[in-house]
C-alpha cells in the first residue's frame, strides 16, 4: 500500500556540483526582495510541508520544454524511465522513482543543450528582454529580470527569494568566468533544469480550512497536477494565474477551470498519456516479432499499432463524446498504408490516416479486436490467450492475476507443431491438467481464447495448423464467442468502468489501487449519470475535494534522521 | 567527363547486380500457358479486382539448343576471335595482359571521344550477335498469323517486316518474340549454366526494390469463367509494396495510381475465358526509373517501357494471383537504353557491344513499320508477368474525365 506521506521540515540534501547545486526550495518570501546570495544548504531548506514528490515523465518533459520555450528547441537525450510498480500505473511509480546517477547525467546533458539553445543568438531575444549594458561582463539585474519569469515557468510556482538569489548569484558567477553574460544565464537555467523542483512535481500541502487540523494540497500544486493530468504538460500562464489568485481552491472556480481544460484540443494529448499508462504501452518500445512467422510485421506496423488504437480512443472518446463501453464494441478505427496488409483492408490514402469502419458482422470489434492489444499480448513467434486474458483481466478490469510459480513446465503450450494438440485451446488443455497452472489459467484462458482468431501480431486467421480456431469465451460465467462477444461481454461488466475510475484517480493523485479504492464506488456512479463520459469523469476526478486532501500518514521512524524525513537528490528518503 | 560520368554509372550498376549472383536461382517454369484453375472463384461483388506486378522480365528457356555455340562473345573475346592464332596466344599471356585490356577497349571508342554505347549509331559495322537457334520462346502472336481464334484482330502482317515465329514449348504456334531472338544468347539474359543471368538478378532487385512498382485494376468483372468485356488499368504507382524479409512481395498491400509525375496509366480493353484474361491490342506505355533509382539517374528520367500494339494475356491462379505475359512491339533502341546510357563502362567494364546489339535488332526488327519506307524499327518482344492480389486505387474519377 502506498500512501501520501507528510515530510515535515523536510531538509533536502543534494548534490551540490557545479550545476545541480539547487534542490527543492522553501516558498516562504515571495521573489523580489534582494538578500544576500545563499548557500546551496539555505536553498534547500524548505518551511512548508511536502507531500509528495512525482517525477515528471519523458513526454511531460519534452512537453514542458516545448511549452516554455517553443517546439523548435531539441530535446536530445536518453531518459531513464519511471518504473511501474506491479499491477499500478507509472503515474502512481512516479511518486517513488528516483534518479540514479548515469539518468542524472542523462538529464544534465540534456539541460545544458536546452539552455544552450535557449540563449543562443537566434532565440536568446524571446527569452532575454532585458539586454545587459555589456554581454562580456555579468549583470545581476539584468539576470533577474531573465531567470525571475523563466524559473517561475520552470519551477511551477515563483522562486523564492532565495532561490532567485541563488541563480541570478550562479549566473553572474559564471558571466565573471566565462566573459559572457550569456554564457552565465545559460549555465543557471541549466541548473534549474537539473533541479528536483522542475524534473519532479513537488506537491506541497497548506491547512484545510473545512477540515480544521488536516492538510489539503495548495494552489500551485494544484496547477501542476492540472497540467500534468488534463495536458501532459507543465501548467500554463492561466494555471499559474489562477494559483496565483487562490481560485484552484475555490470549488467553484476550479470547476470552470477544469471544465474549460477537458474541452480544450490539448485534453486530447493528456488524454494519450493516460490510456498509454493504462494500457501498458511502454510494451511497444520493444515489441518484436519473429519476421519469417509474421512477415506483415515490420517497424512501421510497431510504429503504427499504438497509435490506432489512441486514435480509436481520442476519436470515440473526444470527437465523438461517445461512451467508454462502447469502446469495447465499436467497428470504427483508422487504418493507415502500414496497417492495412495486417488487416488485409483496402487503404485510400498514401500517407496518414484514415478513418475505417468494420463491416458489420466482423469479429474486429473494438480495442480488443485491434492487432495493437492482440501484438503486445502475444509472444514473438505465436499468440498467447493467456497473456491477452491476465491483460484483460488486470488492465481492463483491474483484477490482478498472480504471476505464475517459477518452476512451470511450458513445453505443451510452446510445442506449437505438435499434431496432437494444433491449437492453442488444446496445448493450454493439456498444459492446465497441471493441478498448479490450472488454477491461474482458469482465471485468464477461456477469456483470451476468444481471440485466437488473430494470431501474433493480430492479423486474422480461421485456422491454427489447419485445424479450425474454436473462438468461443467465458467470462464471469458469461458464455460468448470472438472479439465482439468479448469486446460485449466486456461493455457490460460494471468492473470495466469502475477500473477506468480508479486508474483515473490513480493516475490524478500518483496513489496505488487499494488508496484510490474507497473513493470508486461513487465516481463510478457519477461516470454512469454522465453516459460514461470521459470529460466528465475526469472533472469529476479533480473536483472531488477528496483528491485534494492530504492523508497524513505517520513517518516510520527508522527511515528518517533525527525525526525529520530528509530527501536525497534522488527523491528517495533516507 | 561524359565518360567518366557515364562509366561511373555503369560500375555502380554492376556493383549493385553483383551481390546478387550468389543468390541466383534455376528459372521457374513458365506459367503462360497453363490450364485455367479446375474451379474459378467468383470475382468481387463489385467487379473490381486489383493486383500488384510482383514479376517482370523477359523470359528465356535454357537448353543446350538455344546458343548452341554459346553466348555472344564479350569484347575481349570478340577483339582475340580476330586476330591471328599467334597474335590471340601471344596477347593471352600474363605478361601481356594489359597490352590486351588497351587494344580491345581501344577497340570500343571512335573518333571524337565517341564509344560504342554511348553512339551506337556510328559504328554501323560491327559483328552481329549469335542468335537464338531454337524454335522455342515465350511470347505471343503479336501479328495473328498462327491464324488461330486469338490471334484474330491482332496486328496486321502489313504491320510487320518478315521474320520467323517460333512456338511455346506448350505447343502454341506463331510466337512473335524477335528481341529474344537477338538478345537471348548473350550472357545478360541467358546467364550461366542454367541459372539466370544479370538481366533477371538486376530486375529482380530493382523491382522488390520498390523503386518503380506497377498496379492492375481490373473492372467491371462479371465472371472468372467468361466475361467478354473487362476494363484493365495497368498503371505505375509511386508507392512501394510491402515485403518480407526475403524482399517477396505480400499481398492486400494498397496502392494508388498516380497521372502526375512520370507515371503512366493505361486503361485496355480485356475479356475473360475460362480464367485467362486478355486485352486487345493497344500501346502501353510505363515508366522505368529501374537502374539506380529516381531522379539521380537518368535511365530514372528518360526511360519508359513502350509496348507497340501492347497486349496482355494472364491466367488467374488458385492462390488469387495472375500470371502471364504482356507481349507487343519494342523501338529497338530501347531494348539497348540502359547499356547505351552506361556509356564507355558498359562497353569497357561489361564488355557489351552495344552497337552489334543495336545493328543486329535492327536487322531482325518485325514491328513499328513505316508505311512510306516500308522498314520496321521495333521488335516484338514479351516480358512474363506475375501479380498478386492489392487493393488499388485509380485516379479520381474527375480527374480521369478531364484528362
Amino acid at each position: 500500500m502506498i500512501a501520501p506521506r507528510v515530510f515535515r521540515a523536510a531538509a533536502l540534501a543534494l548534490a551540490t556540483c557545479g550545476s545541480l547545486a539547487a534542490g527543492v526550495a522553501a516558498v516562504d518570501t515571495p521573489a523580489g526582495n534582494s538578500a544576500p546570495a545563499p548557500s546551496a544548504q539555505a536553498v534547500t531548506a524548505p518551511q512548508f510541508e511536502i507531500v509528495a514528490m512525482r517525477r515528471i515523465t519523458e513526454a511531460q518533459y519534452r512537453n514542458s520544454i516545448a511549452d516554455i520555450f517553443g517546439p523548435d528547441v531539441r530535446v536530445a537525450g536518453r531518459f531513464e524511465p519511471v518504473v511501474r510498480p506491479v499491477h499500478e500505473l507509472i503515474a502512481s511509480g512516479a511518486r517513488e522513482a528516483s534518479i540514479s546517477p548515469a539518468g542524472l547525467e542523462q538529464f544534465d546533458a540534456m539541460a545544458r543543450g536546452i539552455a544552450a539553445q535557449v540563449f543562443d543568438e537566434a532565440h536568446r531575444s524571446q527569452f532575454a528582454e532585458s539586454q545587459p549594458a555589456d554581454a562580456g561582463k555579468p549583470d545581476a539585474s539584468c539576470a533577474a529580470k531573465v531567470l525571475t519569469p523563466l524559473g517561475r515557468l520552470l519551477f511551477r510556482r515563483p522562486l523564492t527569494g532565495a532561490e532567485r538569489d541563488f541563480y541570478v548569484k550562479l549566473a553572474s558567477d559564471s558571466a565573471a568566468q566565462t566573459g559572457s553574460f550569456y554564457k552565465g544565464l545559460e549555465l543557471s537555467l541549466s541548473a534549474m533544469l537539473d533541479s528536483p523542483n522542475f524534473l519532479y512535481v513537488v506537491e506541497t500541502s497548506e491547512p484545510d480550512p473545512a477540515n480544521p487540523g488536516a492538510l489539503r494540497l495548495d494552489n500551485y500544486t494544484r496547477a501542476s497536477r492540472l497540467g500534468f493530468m488534463l495536458w501532459n504538460s507543465t501548467p500554463n500562464e492561466a494555471l499559474l494565474q489562477a494559483a496565483e489568485q487562490g481560485k484552484l481552491s475555490d470549488p467553484a472556480a476550479l470547476s470552470g477551470i477544469v471544465g474549460r481544460m477537458v474541452n480544450s484540443p490539448r485534453f486530447e494529448q493528456g488524454l494519450r498519456a493516460f490510456f498509454s499508462d493504462m494500457l501498458l504501452f511502454e510494451k511497444f518500445d520493444e515489441l518484436a516479432k519473429d519476421p519469417v512467422i509474421y512477415p506483415y510485421f515490420n517497424q512501421d506496423v510497431a510504429k503504427a499499432l499504438p497509435e490506432q488504437t489512441l486514435r480509436t480512443i481520442t476519436a470515440h472518446l473526444l470527437g465523438k463524446g461517445g461512451d467508454y463501453r462502447a469502446l469495447f464494441t465499436t467497428p470504427n478505427t483508422f487504418m493507415n498504408r502500414s496497417l492495412g496488409p495486417l488487416y488485409q483492408v483496402p487503404v485510400h490514402k498514401s500517407s496518414g490516416w484514415e478513418p475505417y469502419q468494420f463491416a458489420p458482422g466482423d469479429d474486429r470489434a473494438g480495442l480488443l479486436g485491434q492487432a495493437g492489444f492482440l501484438s503486445i499480448y502475444s509472444h514473438s513467434g505465436r499468440s498467447s490467450p493467456t497473456l491477452r486474458g491476465r491483460a484483460i483481466r488486470e488492465l481492463l478490469m483491474c483484477q490482478p492475476v498472480p504471476n505464475p510459480p517459477g518452476n512451470v513446465n511450458f513445453t505443451a503450450v510452446q510445442d506449437v507443431h505438435n499434431k496432437a494438440t494444433p491449437t492453442a485451446r488444446s496445448r493450454l488443455s493439456a498444459h492446465s491438467t497441471d493441478e498448479v497452472c490450472a488454477g491461474c489459467h482458469k482465471i485468464t484462458d477461456p477469456v483470451g481464447l476468444s481471440l485466437e482468431r488473430f494470431d501474433g501480431i493480430g492479423a486474422f486467421r480461421a485456422t491454427e495448423n489447419d485445424t479450425p480456431i474454436d473462438s468461443s469465451g467465458i467470462l464471469d460465467g458469461l458464455h460468448f464467442a470472438g472479439a465482439a462477444g468479448l469486446g460485449k461481454t466486456l461493455a457490460s461488466s460494471p468492473d470495466t468502468t469502475q477500473c477506468v475510475s480508479s486508474r483515473a484517480l490513480q493516475y490524478a493523485t500518483g496513489l496505488g489501487s487499494e488508496d484510490v479504492s474507497p473513493w470508486v464506488e461513487n465516481l463510478d456512479k457519477q461516470f454512469a449519470a454522465s453516459g460514461y463520459g470521459i470529460r466528465a469523469l475526469f472533472l469529476k476526478v479533480v473536483t472531488m475535494p477528496e483528491t485534494w486532501q492530504v492523508k497524513p500518514t505517520p513517518v516510520d521512524p527508522n527511515q528518517s534522521l533525527g525525526g525529520a524525513t530528509k530527501i536525497s537528490f534522488s527523491g528517495q528518503r533516507r | 567527363m561524359i565518360r567518366t560520368i557515364t562509366t561511373t554509372v555503369a560500375l555502380a550498376a554492376l556493383l549493385a547486380i553483383g551481390p546478387m549472383t550468389s543468390g541466383r536461382q534455376p528459372l521457374a517454369s513458365p506459367a503462360e500457358g497453363e490450364a485455367a484453375p479446375a474451379k474459378l472463384p467468383d470475382p468481387p461483388a463489385n467487379g473490381e479486382m486489383g493486383f500488384v506486378v510482383s514479376y517482370f522480365i523477359q523470359p528465356v528457356i535454357q537448353g543446350p539448343d538455344a546458343c548452341p555455340q554459346g553466348t555472344s562473345p564479350k569484347l575481349r573475346d570478340a577483339y582475340l576471335a580476330k586476330q591471328t592464332p599467334e597474335e590471340r596466344a601471344r596477347l593471352m599471356l600474363k605478361e601481356n595482359e594489359n597490352e590486351l585490356s588497351r587494344s580491345w577497349q581501344a577497340d570500343t571508342f571512335g573518333p571524337g571521344g565517341t564509344n560504342i554505347c554511348s553512339q551506337p549509331d556510328m559504328f554501323p559495322n560491327r559483328s552481329e550477335l549469335r542468335l537464338v537457334q531454337s524454335r522455342f520462346s515465350w511470347g505471343l502472336d503479336l501479328d495473328g498469323d498462327s491464324n488461330t481464334r486469338e490471334s484474330k484482330g491482332r496486328a496486321s502482317k502489313a504491320d510487320t517486316c518478315e521474320h520467323d515465329s517460333f512456338q511455346t514449348p506448350t505447343g502454341e504456334q506463331g510466337i512473335d518474340n524477335q528481341e529474344y531472338r537477338v538478345m537471348g544468347c548473350t550472357l545478360e539474359w541467358r546467364g550461366v549454366d542454367g541459372v539466370a543471368g544479370d538481366q533477371e538478378i538486376g530486375m529482380r532487385q530493382f523491382h522488390a526494390s520498390g523503386e518503380w512498382t506497377q498496379v492492375i485494376l481490373l473492372r467491371g468483372v462479371n465472371s472468372l469463367v467468361r466475361d467478354d468485356h473487362v476494363d484493365v488499368i495497368y498503371a505505375n504507382t509511386p508507392d512501394r509494396p510491402t515485403a518480407d524479409s526475403t524482399g517477396k512481395f505480400l499481398p492486400g498491400s494498397s496502392f494508388s495510381v498516380s497521372d502526375r509525375a512520370p507515371r503512366n496509366r493505361n486503361v485496355l480493353n480485356g475479356r475473360i475465358d475460362n480464367g485467362v484474361l486478355t486485352t486487345d491490342p493497344q500501346d502501353i506505355l510505363l515508366t522505368q526509373t529501374w537502374g539506380q533509382g529516381g531522379a539521380r539517374d537518368i535511365r530514372g528520367n528518360r526511360t519508359k517501357y513502350d509496348f507497340r500494339k501492347g497486349r496482355m494475356r494472364l491466367t488467374f491462379q488458385p492462390d488469387g494471383s495472375l500470371t502471364g505475359i504482356l507481349g507487343g512491339y519494342r523501338p529497338v533502341f530501347d531494348v539497348i537504353q540502359s547499356p547505351a546510357l552506361g556509356g564507355a563502362g558498359s562497353a569497357v567494364v561489361a564488355g557489351i557491344d552495344c552497337a552489334a546489339e543495336l545493328n543486329t535488332l535492327r536487322k531482325y526488327a518485325d514491328g513499328i513499320r513505316d508505311p512510306k519506307t516500308g522498314k520496321c524499327s521495333g521488335v516484338s518482344s514479351a516480358i512474363r508477368i506475375a501479380a498478386i492480389p492489392a487493393f488499388v486505387n485509380d485516379v479520381p474519377s474527375a480527374r480521369t474525365a478531364a484528362r
